[in-house]
């Protein structure tokens, strides 16, 4: 056996990202690592490839045990990784990042530049890469970081190959060569681990696949044993938790439609109705274009064609400014980078959207402001010492009514919620549901963006499911998680 | 809540220390520290504001001669003092403008905006005046800088007044909760819906404006419109900014605090002088305090985060 991984656990702060891993890969073996967002897969591998630690459990490459502390440790066992997110230096050339850290070196430490290029060039041209090794990687598409990144990968004869999903942003060609060179390591005698979403594809190359689930192995099987029902049972087959149950109500006028809207391949074609009373979930995995969704409605990204109505009027949106006086909030993705000022005070962020209201002339009414943010605090249940409390200080739940609380004061019509129980613990999700309930109640038009697929089933009317740019259909509410990961993950659609 | 009083306790200790030395506190070396430290203070004021945004004004400096040269030129040819001092205001806020439409629409660092208008600005003052000073000032002129109201130095009720209407726009108005928004995190403010270029356009015009001002007084305590006046003084703004709690990464700085910054330098160097230290350890001193400030202020950040 060349990587056996036995109950390997990973916590971040009080986050646990790993519970129960298992996996074993043979010599010349493809094994499929799946699971949902979130599942553990990235964190499992970058503890084999050296750049995060296990907080227990055991590795053993070759029957020993090994702890890398850095990633040149496992490279120098023969680990090396393809990340999904590019982490190159922009600045330098493609031969340089290919060979970055292991550049050869006359005497003096002098880098031999000519010799290191010309064997990057012979490497990109064995492959048929459309790459050049002087090219500077920063100028490159996410297309061809990736393949300077499998470069890299292969070029020091690794034993061990980790591609965490690299064909989702490649073309057919550079797909069919990224398969040839699996093939190729395969036949070597390495191991390879692909981290996928897309079975299909990979089932000519696949040899064994195993499923993770919440931080721990569900199943591990060969890979023609498994048919697609059988992996997305896996996938998703989970407890729900503490259950939150929500009454729909009978929508009524609307209040935010999309016709044909369009940016690049980012978005493509997309139409949608929320109505006032209505919670519309919005699934998909990752890359599928939610978060674009919402920054483009949120006028953070212009878009390429297509209308947006909000209360039946067409708006124009060239700021988030067009999208605020229009009457649309968005609660993003990333609380602490652009939902709030945490080094500001808990009312200041409160009022941030509603200065304006508060301040005749430009100058602030002190008393109106401090009604304003203790009525919201109260209103939202929002755990704090007093509106003076820094921001940073609150758990991550009250931050995030405390962003909520800023449309809410603000007059907010139309939400756009971006995964909004991101980092909340159990019972702050309920209230923060219970918000979004209350608000949908009280006419808000609701769109909600999650990865969690049980609270899209608890908490939505209907879902909508993305799929590489395009909505790719609707279900019910109460539907099952299977179905949704039917139509996030596969070409066609499952039914029943 | 200790480390947040340390400017105010070094202020006092500072002080107290100086009432040893002899003639500290006779009334003309105690007007001249004021008369000295009024044209930092002012500028540190607008510069305040700035840092507060997140961005910083180097071209505070130059600007201050620009206000000082053309102010003078207007009373030269003819103009009342009051014309004039308007004029050094506005040619100020017009470079600040200038500063705060830059940094804004082609979205560059303000660092390197200002380093560009410093030069241009400082550039400009020399073509323009030819690098001579402007002498034919009116005698009531020097007023500004050394006439006293109630026994007290006139840029001193100045000095209060731009600290007051500084405070004011910063704690009550929606600039000033604007301003600490966008320094404190520009992503947050640009969700939120807030013109942001606008308002730090605002800032910036507004520092240049009250760097004008301190321009016409360093002018009327010199009775010269000086093309060179103001070289380094920028630095001297940023660190009383800093010295008082300023952060460079935005979102933090105050009035009280960029005061006491300003006064702990007037008095270290005063104190120099009156003990005949050299003014060149005196520089050196100043830039000890300003790492030993941010440190502590440092320090302190990261216990309470």
């Amino acid at each position: 056996m060349l990587l056996e991984i036995k109950s390997v656990q990973k916590h971040f702060g009080g986050v646990t990202a790993l519970r129960d891993a298992n996996l074993s890969v043979r010599e010349g073996e493809a094994h499929l690592l799946m699971g949902e967002n979130g599942a553990g897969k990235s964190t499992l591998m970058k503890i084999v490839a050296g750049m995060q630690r296990a907080d227990g459990g055991e590795v053993l490459f070759r029957g020993r045990r090994v702890n890398f502390a850095s990633p040149k440790e496992a490279a120098e066992q023969g680990i090396a990784m393809v990340h999904q997110e590019s982490l190159l230096a922009p600045h330098l050339s493609v031969g340089e990042n290919i060979f970055l850290g292991r550049e050869e070196m006359s005497g003096f430490g002098v880098v031999r530049r000519g010799a290191m290029m010309a064997r990057a060039a012979g490497l990109i041209e064995r492959h048929g890469f459309p790459l050049q090794a002087d090219w500077r990687v920063g100028k490159l598409s996410p297309a061809g970081r990736q393949l300077v990144e499998i470069c890299r990968a292969i070029a020091n004869g690794s034993s061990l190959l980790i591609f965490d999903e690299p064909t989702s942003s490649l073309s057919e060609n550079e797909t069919k060569e990224v398969f040839a060179i699996v093939k190729k390591l395969k036949e070597s005698g390495a191991g390879v681990i692909y981290i996928t979403h897309r079975l299909e594809e990979l089932r000519s190359i696949g040899d064994r696949v195993t499923v993770l689930r919440d931080g721990a192995t569900v199943h591990s099987c060969e890979l023609c044993d498994l048919s697609r029902g059988q992996l997305i049972q896996h996938m998703v087959g989970r407890d729900l938790g503490a259950i939150y149950s929500r009454t729909a109500l009978v929508p009524g006028e609307e209040m935010l439609r999309l016709e044909r809207l369009t940016r690049g391949s980012v978005l493509k074609d997309i139409g949608l109705t929320v109505r006032a009373g209505e919670i519309v979930g919005l699934a998909g995995l990752m890359g599928a274009g939610r978060t674009e969704l919402c920054r483009a409605i949120f006028g953070v990204d212009a878009f390429d064609s297509g209308r947006i109505f909000v209360g039946g009027k067409e708006i124009g949106l060239k700021s988030p400014r067009d999208a605020v006086a229009a009457g649309i909030a968005l609660i993003p993705e990333d609380r602490q980078k652009s939902g709030l000022a945490t080094q500001l005070p808990v009312g200041w962020n409160l009022t941030l959207a509603s200065v304006s209201a508060h301040a005749p002339m430009g100058v602030l009414n002190g008393a109106a402001m401090r009604a304003t943010e203790e009525k919201y605090i109260a209103k939202l249940r929002i755990k704090t010492a007093g509106p003076g409390q820094k921001s940073v200080r609150l758990s991550g739940g009250n931050q995030q009514k405390v962003v909520i609380a800023k449309w809410v004061a603000q007059g907010a019509k139309v939400f756009l919620f971006d995964e909004p129980t991101r980092g909340i613990d159990v019972g702050a999700k309920t209230e923060v549901f219970e918000t979004m309930d209350e608000l949908a109640r009280q006419g808000a038009a609701i769109l909600m963006v999650s990865s969690e697929l049980p609270e899209l089933v608890q908490v939505a009317d209907r879902i909508l499911v993305m799929r590489q740019g395009k909505i790719s259909g609707e279900l019910p509410g109460k539907t099952t998680q299977e179905a949704i990961m039917s139509l996030a993950a596969f070409e066609e659609e499952v039914r029943g | 809540m200790i480390q947040r009083l340390l400017p105010f306790a070094t202020l006092i200790v500072l002080f107290v220390t100086l009432c040893f030395v002899p003639n500290f506190l006779s009334e003309t070396n105690l007007s001249s520290v004021i008369r000295q430290t009024a044209v930092i203070n002012i500028m540190a004021l607008g510069m305040t504001m700035v840092i507060i945004t997140g961005g910083i004004d180097l071209s505070v400096g130059a600007i201050l001669a620009m206000g000082g040269l053309l102010g003078t030129m207007a009373m030269e040819k003819g103009q009342p003092i009051l014309v004039g001092v308007a004029a050094g205001i506005a040619t100020g806020a017009f470079c600040g403008l200038v500063n705060g439409y830059l940094t804004t629409k082609l979205k560059i660092n303000s660092f390197i905006v200002t380093l560009g208008t410093l030069g241009i600005i400082r550039g400009m003052t020399l073509v323009i005046s030819n690098g001579l000073p402007v002498h034919l000032i009116p005698k009531e002129f020097s007023f500004l800088g050394e006439g006293t109201v109630l026994g007290v130095p006139f840029v001193l009720w100045v000095l209060t007044a731009c600290a007051l209407l500084v405070h004011f726009i910063l704690e009550h108005t929606k600039l000033g909760r604007y301003s600490f928004a966008i320094g404190s995190n520009p992503d947050a403010a640009f969700y939120a819906g807030i013109p942001v270029a606008f308002h730090m356009t605002c800032v910036y015009a507004i520092c240049g404006g009250l760097t004008g001002l301190a321009g016409m007084i360093e002018a009327s305590r010199l009775m010269t419109g000086q093309p060179t006046a103001g070289q380094g003084y920028e630095l001297q703004a940023i660190a009383a900014v800093v010295i008082g709690g300023g952060s460079l990464r935005g979102g933090e700085g105050s009035v009280v605090g960029t005061l006491v910054g300003a006064f702990i330098m007037g008095l270290l160097s005063n104190g120099s002088d009156l003990r005949g230290i050299s003014p060149y350890w005196q520089q050196a001193i100043i830039g000890a305090i300003i790492i030993l400030a941010v440190s502590v202020d440092e320090m302190r950040k990261r216990r309470t985060v």
